[in-house]
């Protein structure tokens, strides 16, 4: 891929070799991809076989049917600048320099949002005692957080692509996050508990759309080049804004106390505040992305970039049971894992015994061990297949993590990187499996769907664990726990059931699907061979977008051209899979 | 995860087979008879003594709570259940000789145990470290409070006595049988123990970042309470987010049979009706010998029961560093069970039994039928496909 990048200036417009440049790029892009997303076996992967140059080819003369104006954007931009402007290569947007500087703005556009979503789970006891709530109460943070994200699952794509535009769009939403944190800081800093709430509610909306739109410009910015290296820096950004807010909010807390003289509610909202400064950088950034963005497009005549996502509610009624059972899996499994890090501190301090920092620390370690693990264990899945195979392991794994919780005292550091281990694994293995199971054209809805029922799941469990820890204590609240992880597990063995009867291809061995896929490429090869492009196919060709089609070509290579054209990545750019 | 791996395989058995355990165990009794001031023609001018005879079936426990004095319960087990306690009243009330009261016959006792609540004290806790070794109030002495009369109802009596501008009041409860207290800490108790509540509502607090100890003396027969255990307990049903429970007991030399215990859950609330956030985690310092001249004198009936107690003393401190000052609301209460033998252990609550076996039983059933169903349904397909085969 860098030879890609290093070459295209010597390779000449509208040659194949650059062409098959940007197919082998694009090709590899999809491998990566894959464990997250697009992977259905019949089409999507390239097997290695000769055949792919000629694909790449095929996909070259494609390519260059478009003309001008989608040619490579480097090349563009040395027209467009002329020999006699030069410019420096930070300044110029085709230089890889240039699009560093980006990524850096681009990972600190979520930073904001990630770091101030589990301020209360940093800050638990603080808020608790400063703010004399109960833990029903606290809850009520994480479920506002959650619930203006039952529906914006579905029309964040929308908004960004239809309403404001990817740069305003991101703005407004960075606004929205801004806003929300300083609104939850003023609630704590007047002591009115139903204007922290109001915040939550405000952050809420931004957040989630946020991270979509984040994910937009990465695609717009790296697509076809660094795009996999982007989307881990940005995941690890992710996980770091996290984890760094976990390890470092009582020590600022504490600062603040000492220098309003003692803790309190003043105390807790002035900390809040230094928090939402993250926020405003974040703004800041997105400002910055806006200019950076507005003026690439100038210079390089290229358009803005879109999410590509199609929502079709109507399309919840072709859904097919495996896919409601993975919905099921996804509600299961993950109410057991946030509510719960929303409360771990305290756990780890009264089960435990352990300090608050090390209980925070603890309690991060989830985030810490996901980092890493992520692409090993995704890697691992591509290599083996069988992912509902994963996904009961992953579930077993969790529910054993859970269980040694609830049942023992043994150290949580244990549970805690067993809990990590296997976040990772089912984050790896359950949410590829949409792909495989609903079509492409309602992939999206799918997604949506399933974001929506995963946020409505925590915005309720939130408040039923916060009521049940108050009533009935750890033991019974971990019980509860273990209860909603055995309906994801009562899912996964019904999942494997079901693709078993169904001879889905869902638990296929790798190699039993490189079979698949094999068959299927050289079937399509030979319905396609003979009468090159059809007048339907130029038709429903011609009004595509050079991105629109650039994202079809990119995520499938090989499929039937699409009603709609759409790469679905900012479906998985939600903080619920990137966590 | 024991109890656990039982009902993976037994599923809805086990839950009978719970209930079954569970009505086994709570069908220990005792008889219970309440007696104020007996054999005292009139109410006695200092302060009430209660007796409680608890009859079992080869024993009888005797629950005496006196607030001449300092307030004390004493508890002696006697292996007769036909033993009783007789009150010499002009010697009870004379209060300079033992002797005033005494258990008959005198060799049926087999032990004997009692807890005094000697002293409260108070100090300012400035630098909010909850270190109670500075900074102390002159203390209030119990022994010189006006108790109130006893108030009974049912298995309860109240006594209240003003301390500081507010009430210190102490409760105690007995049980006819085994179960568990309505409101928070909820303790488990049998029909072998009492529980007593003690609460100080709207004592003036002497700084504006005051915090109260309890000064307790126990005062045992042949054997002390000489030691407090602090056992962990992974369930929290009943008091959420206590996951120990102390105990202050005696023990024969050697050996691990506990005589007569003090056990208590390390918290203590802000507010009479409380929710989780009023509760406040207390500490106790290690029992510590103490002079028998000071309890003799401290309550009329140590004094009267007892001619040269072994006594122990301990203090409990409420609020740890950080935790709210007394003056947030006013109110403390906390909770102990006094018994003899084994203290209680808590056991899982069938709802978590139940949501558990349910829970893992599922996906375990559903496995099986299906791995059952699949060989099935493969061997069927092996069939037909051998019935094909010369065919083709």
């Amino acid at each position: 891929m860098n030879e890609c990048a290093e070459n295209r200036n010597k390779i000449a417009l509208k040659t194949f070799p650059r062409c098959r440049c940007y197919a082998n790029a694009a090709w590899r892009h999809v491998t990566r991809l894959a464990r997250h997303m697009t992977r259905r076996p019949r089409l999507a992967r390239f097997p290695p076989h000769p055949k792919q140059a000629d694909m790449a080819a095929d996909y070259g003369e494609r390519w260059s049917l478009l003309g001008e104006e989608h040619e490579d954007p480097l090349a563009d931009g040395q027209a467009a600048r002329g020999p006699g402007r030069p410019m420096s290569a930070i300044c110029d947007p085709g230089h890889l320099l240039h699009r560093v500087v980006v990524l850096v703005f681009m990972c600190f556009l979520g930073f904001g949002s990630y770091f101030c979503y589990d301020n209360p789970a940093a800050l638990q006891t603080q808020v608790l005692q400063d703010l004399n709530l109960n833990t029903a109460k606290f809850m009520q943070l994480y479920a506002w957080y959650s619930w203006p994200n039952v529906v914006l699952c579905f029309f964040g794509g929308f908004l960004l692509d239809r309403v404001f535009g990817i740069r305003l769009g991101t703005i407004i939403f960075s606004l929205f996050v801004c806003v929300g944190q300083v609104i939850f800081a003023s609630g704590a800093l007047l002591n009115h508990f139903w204007l922290m709430e109001v915040g939550r509610f405000v952050f809420g909306i931004g957040g989630e759309s946020l991270a979509v739109a984040q994910n937009t410009y990465a695609v717009n910015w790296f697509k076809g080049k660094e795009l996999n290296l982007v989307f881990g820096l940005q995941l690890s950004m992710a996980r770091l804004g996290s984890t760094v807010n976990m390890n470092i909010m009582g020590w600022v807390y504490s600062k603040v106390a000492d220098l309003v003289g003692s803790p309190g509610h003043t105390t807790l909202g002035a900390s809040l505040m230094i928090a939402s400064v993250t926020c405003l950088f974040s703004l800041i950034c997105a400002l910055v992305l806006g200019f950076l963005d507005k003026r690439a497009e100038k210079i390089l005549q290229k358009e803005e970039g879109k999410t590509g996502e199609v929502i079709k509610l109507t399309d919840v009624k072709d859904f097919p049971l495996p896919l409601w059972l993975i919905f099921l899996i996804c509600v299961g499994y993950y109410v057991a894992i946030f509510p719960f890090i929303g409360l771990g501190q305290l756990f780890f301090i009264e089960k435990f015994n352990f300090s608050p920092a090390e209980a925070r620390a603890v309690n991060s370690i989830v985030y810490i061990i996901s980092a890493p693990a992520s692409p090993v264990l995704g890697f691992m899945v591509d290599k083996v297949g069988r992912n509902v195979v994963w996904v009961i392991t992953a579930v077993v794994t969790t529910l054993a993590a859970h269980m040694m919780l609830a049942f023992t005292f043994w150290n949580p550091w244990i549970a805690m990187s067993l809990l990590g281990v296997s976040y990772s694994l089912l984050a790896c293995a359950l949410w590829p499996m949409v792909a495989f199971v609903v079509p492409e054209h309602q992939l999206g809805t799918a997604y949506g769907f399933m974001q929506s029922i995963q946020n409505l799941g925590l915005a309720l469990i939130a408040m039923a664990a916060g009521a049940i820890l108050d009533n009935k204590g750890y033991l019974v609240l971990e019980v509860f726990f273990c209860a909603c992880i055995c309906v994801a597990l009562v899912a996964a063995v019904m999942l494997y059931f079901v693709d078993y009867v169904r001879g889905g291809d869902l638990n296929l061995s790798a190699s039993a699907r490189a079979k698949l896929q094999k068959e299927a490429t050289s079937d399509a090869e030979i319905k396609k061979r003979p009468g090159k492009l059809t007048e339907g196919d130029l038709a429903r060709f011609a009004p595509m977008s050079p991105c629109g089609l650039r994202n079809r070509y990119l995520s499938r290579l090989a499929a039937q051209i699409p009603d709609h054209c759409s790469t679905h990545l900012s479906s998985l750019a939600r903080r619920s899979v990137l966590k | 995860m024991a109890a656990a791996a039982v009902q993976m395989n037994r599923g809805v058995s086990f839950l009978i087979l719970v209930s079954v355990l569970t009505s086994c165990r709570s069908s220990f009794t005792r008889q219970l008879s309440i007696q104020l001031n007996p054999g005292s023609p009139l109410p006695p001018p200092d302060g009430d003594l209660l007796h409680v005879r608890a009859v079992g079936d080869n024993d009888t426990l005797h629950f005496l709570f006196c607030s001449q004095g300092a307030p004390a319960l004493l508890l002696v087990h006697t292996n007769s259940s036909s033993s009783a306690v007789q009150v010499d009243w002009p010697l009870f009330l004379a209060s300079n000789t033992s002797g005033g009261l005494h258990v008959e016959p005198e060799s049926s006792v087999m032990s004997s145990a009692a807890v005094v609540f000697s002293r409260l004290l108070e100090y300012d806790d400035v630098n909010n470290t909850a270190d109670p070794t500075s900074d102390l109030f002159p203390p209030y002495e119990l022994r010189d409070v006006a108790w109130s009369r006893l108030n009974l109802s049912g298995l309860t009596a109240q006594l209240c006595g003003a301390v500081g501008g507010g009430l210190l009041c102490l409760q105690l409860s007995v049980f006819e049988s085994e179960g568990r207290g309505q409101s928070w800490p909820r303790l488990t108790h049998t029909a072998n123990s009492s529980q007593l509540g003690v609460w100080l509502d709207g004592v003036s607090p002497r700084a504006a970042r005051s915090r109260f100890l309890l000064e307790l003396q126990a005062v045992g027969g042949a054997y002390p309470l000489s030691r407090v255990e602090v056992r962990r307990s992974i369930d929290d049903e009943y008091m959420p987010s206590i996951f120990k429970v102390s105990q202050w007991v005696s023990s024969a030399n050697g050996s691990s049979d506990v005589q007569s215990f003090v056990q208590w859950k390390p918290v203590a609330y802000r507010r009479a009706d409380p929710a989780l956030e009023d509760a406040t985690p207390c500490r106790h310092s290690d029992p510590r010998p103490q002079s028998g001249e000071a309890v003799l004198a401290a309550s009329a009936l140590i004094r009267a029961f007892y001619s040269e107690p072994d006594t122990f003393g301990l203090n409990m401190s409420f609020g740890l560093a950080g935790e709210s000052f007394y003056n947030s609301t006013g109110f403390l209460s906390w909770t102990l069970l006094v018994g003899v033998g084994s203290p209680p252990v808590d056991s899982f609550s069938p709802l978590v039994v139940a949501i558990m076996a349910v829970g893992l039983g599922t996906p375990i059933i559903l496995l099986l039928l299906g791995g059952f169903w699949v060989c099935v349904r493969r061997r069927e397909v092996d069939s037909t496909a051998a019935a094909y085969e010369p065919i083709n």
